[in-house]
């Protein structure tokens, strides 16, 4: 086993509850050594409990948490070398931002120099030189959560969690943040562990996706492995839009799976490894770019397609998103991606084709 | 046209009503506090005479009928002069200042106590802290006399463990005074410190535990230097109106036990000199009204400081 692949943080069996509520529900995780990982979930999900849980700021009613081969379960928070950036950076209000940045390093007892020398390279880090003798009050948005950020990163924490960490910025803050985020943690290679609810900052971030439901993980991977294979409908539609179709199955051996899905014209043959029963229902998923929309019929032998009238139509420049009614009477919804520089051709109460390509198709049971 | 001018008269009456509403509180604060200091300044200038009332009139009418306006400072020269005025001075602020030290540490842990507490918990120790009120302050005064005398319940229970084999000399002491104005003002350190507590952002505390602190740093580095307005507030609160107190030392003090308001009680009723009774409360406002009007500026500098 090289280093890399160890598992640098290890999380079994933990669980949390307040009174009757369990906010986390025997959780197993393993996360390796200088992974950019997200949990995602919405809220009430538990994901900021586990956080805390990995802060030591709450204790788990059960399991055990090891970093780097120590268990950390019974550690109080300022024995643990990891550190936390809270969701609304929580900076002392009376100190100066070098007095912020520099109380981690205080407390180590440090010396004056080495304390000067670490928080001027981190202010440069975060953008922030000259910014020093300011207090908090007089930072916007952005410019505290830098502080935050340079805080929690100045004693090198093995792990470094970010609770909600773009949540209070706006979206086009939040886009180059999200990118200088991405730089910092490739320069100190430092394992960072995000919880956040936007999932196309959970997409952008990391490396691998945690989805929490219930204090559980539904699914865990690579955001490309869970955007296109979600294990479940939940999964399916946190991450991303998705048209979720009624079918049943008719036939089923080996590989191949006959469905009949009204949405999508009826009998649908494909190949599919998830075990169904004979007549279940089940759900097809289909993301709306995956779907092709036309003013004609396509031609070409055995192309699966559906007749429909545009219902609702919205321009967003790069893209239309359209909302197509089958002759079934099930709504689509169609993205199609706007590559010539023309006029949109397609409008409202416009007869369309959908067509796709089978494999696109997801099963998803429920 | 005519819509322009019925805006402007809604906008003056919409004026008049706002300027009304913050006239009030000043109209309040010049009938009851501007007003009787303007009478007993008016006094403190005056000459005693024996007559009714006892002192010498303002206004009074010349010889040749014109008006002319009679003022000494006598008193107050009178006040520097005989040092029983500045020692008694000098020993209320010693014996209010700590007073209000006491109440500080006794009154710290309880108001942090009390904001940590869950919610239902906090409601009754609040409501703990204020029954009291109920009860009449010269009542409550006059049991710790009961308390503290003697063969009164301290010296009761100490006598009856073993711990001593004579009583203690409490009443009549200034300790007597200490333990009466700290429990007195007790309330008035309490509260103004929990609603300062209270809104202390918990996140702070964790995020300097995560940074390394221990609880007890994350109190010194966090907590306290966040507190500071609450102190303040809490102190003044109990430190005002500790200087110029009669009741508790007339009670519960010895003869020994100088307080300016014991003097100016006796220079009012016992030698019925009303000026230089004035004099003595001129001065104590005078005391008091200084160092606060210099703390209040220096906390507004302070505080635009931060904001520029």
């Amino acid at each position: 086993m090289t280093e890399n692949e160890k598992n640098y943080i290890d999380i079994k069996g933990v669980s949390k509850n307040f009174g009757e509520v369990i906010a986390v529900d025997n959780v197993d995780l393993a996360i390796k050594k200088g992974e950019l990982f997200s949990i995602l979930g919405a809220s009430g999900s538990g994901k900021t409990t586990l956080l805390r849980i990995l802060a030591g700021l709450e204790i788990p009613s059960q399991g055990n948490i090891m970093i780097d081969g120590v268990d950390m379960t019974a550690l109080a928070p300022y024995e643990r070398p990891v550190n936390i950036m809270f969701q609304n950076y929580a900076l002392f209000p009376h100190m100066s931002v070098f007095d912020n940045i520099a109380y981690g390093l205080k407390k180590e007892g440090q010396t004056k120099d080495l304390i000067e020398e670490k928080v001027q390279r981190m202010l440069s880090l975060v953008k922030l030189e000259g910014y020093d003798g300011r207090k908090p009050n007089q930072l916007s948005g952005g410019q505290s959560q830098r502080v935050a950020l340079a805080r929690s990163l100045i004693k090198e924490p093995k792990v470094l969690l970010l609770d909600e960490p773009m949540a209070a910025l706006d979206k086009k803050l939040r886009q180059s943040t999200q990118f200088e985020l991405m730089d910092i943690h490739d320069e100190l290679g430092i394992t960072f562990i995000i919880v956040t609810h936007d999932q196309e900052e959970a997409m952008t971030l990391s490396d691998r996706i945690a989805i929490m439901e219930e204090g559980q993980f539904v699914q865990i991977g690579s955001p490309n492995l869970i955007y296109e294979n979600p294990k479940s409908k939940f999964v399916a539609n946190f991450l991303g839009n998705i048209n979720l179709l009624d079918a049943s199955v008719i036939e089923h051996d080996q590989n191949q799976i006959v469905i009949n899905c009204k949405a999508l014209g009826g009998k649908l043959s494909l190949y599919d490894k998830n075990d169904f029963d004979q007549s279940e229902q089940i759900s097809v998923g289909l993301r709306p770019e995956k779907v092709m929309i036309e003013k004609e019929a396509p031609n070409g032998e055995g192309k699966n397609y559906v007749k429909g009238l545009v219902e609702d139509f919205g321009y967003f420049g790069n893209l239309s998103i359209y909302r197509v009614r089958t002759e079934s009477g099930d709504i689509i919804q169609v993205s199609k991606q706007n590559r010539d520089r023309v006029e949109q051709s397609i409008k409202w109460e416009d007869e369309v084709y959908l067509s796709w390509e089978n494999e696109n198709l997801m099963l998803l049971g429920d | 046209m005519s819509g322009i001018l019925i805006n402007n008269n809604n906008s003056l009456r919409e004026n008049l009503w706002r300027h009304f509403i913050v006239a009030i509180p000043y109209i309040w604060l010049l009938l009851f506090f501007l007003a009787p200091f303007v009478i007993v300044f008016k006094i403190s200038l005056a000459d005693p005479i024996i007559a009714q009332p006892p002192f010498t009139p303002f206004f009074s009418q010349g010889e040749n009928g014109g008006f002319s306006i009679y003022t000494t400072f006598d008193n107050f020269f009178y006040l520097f002069q005989d040092s029983l005025y500045f020692v008694t001075y000098l020993n209320s602020v010693k014996l209010a200042f700590i007073a209000t030290v006491f109440t500080l540490l006794i009154g710290y842990p309880i108001a942090y106590g009390i904001a940590r507490s869950p919610q239902p918990t906090r409601n009754i120790l609040l409501l703990l802290v204020v029954i009291p009120f109920w009860i009449s302050f010269l009542l409550r005064v006059y049991s710790w006399m009961g308390i503290l005398k003697t063969n009164g319940l301290i010296n009761g229970f100490l006598l009856w463990v073993g711990l001593i084999d004579q009583p203690l000399e409490l009443l009549y002491t200034d300790t007597a005074v200490y333990i009466g104005m700290v429990y007195s003002y007790l309330p008035y350190m309490i509260l103004p410190l929990y609603a300062n507590l209270v809104k202390l952002d918990v996140r702070l505390l964790e995020a300097a535990s995560d940074l390394g602190a221990k609880r007890w740093q994350g109190f010194l580095d966090v907590t306290l230097p966040l507190s500071i307005p609450g102190i303040i507030a809490g102190c003044l609160l109990v430190f005002i109106p500790a200087i110029g107190e009669y009741v508790i030392p007339a009670l519960l003090g010895g003869a020994d036990t100088l307080m300016i308001g014991r003097v100016l009680f006796d220079e009012f009723f016992l030698n019925r000199d009303w000026p230089v009774a004035s004099a003595v409360a001129i001065v104590l406002l005078l005391l008091l009204v200084l160092p606060i009007v210099y703390f209040q500026k220096r906390q507004a500098q302070d505080n635009s400081g931060v904001a520029a």
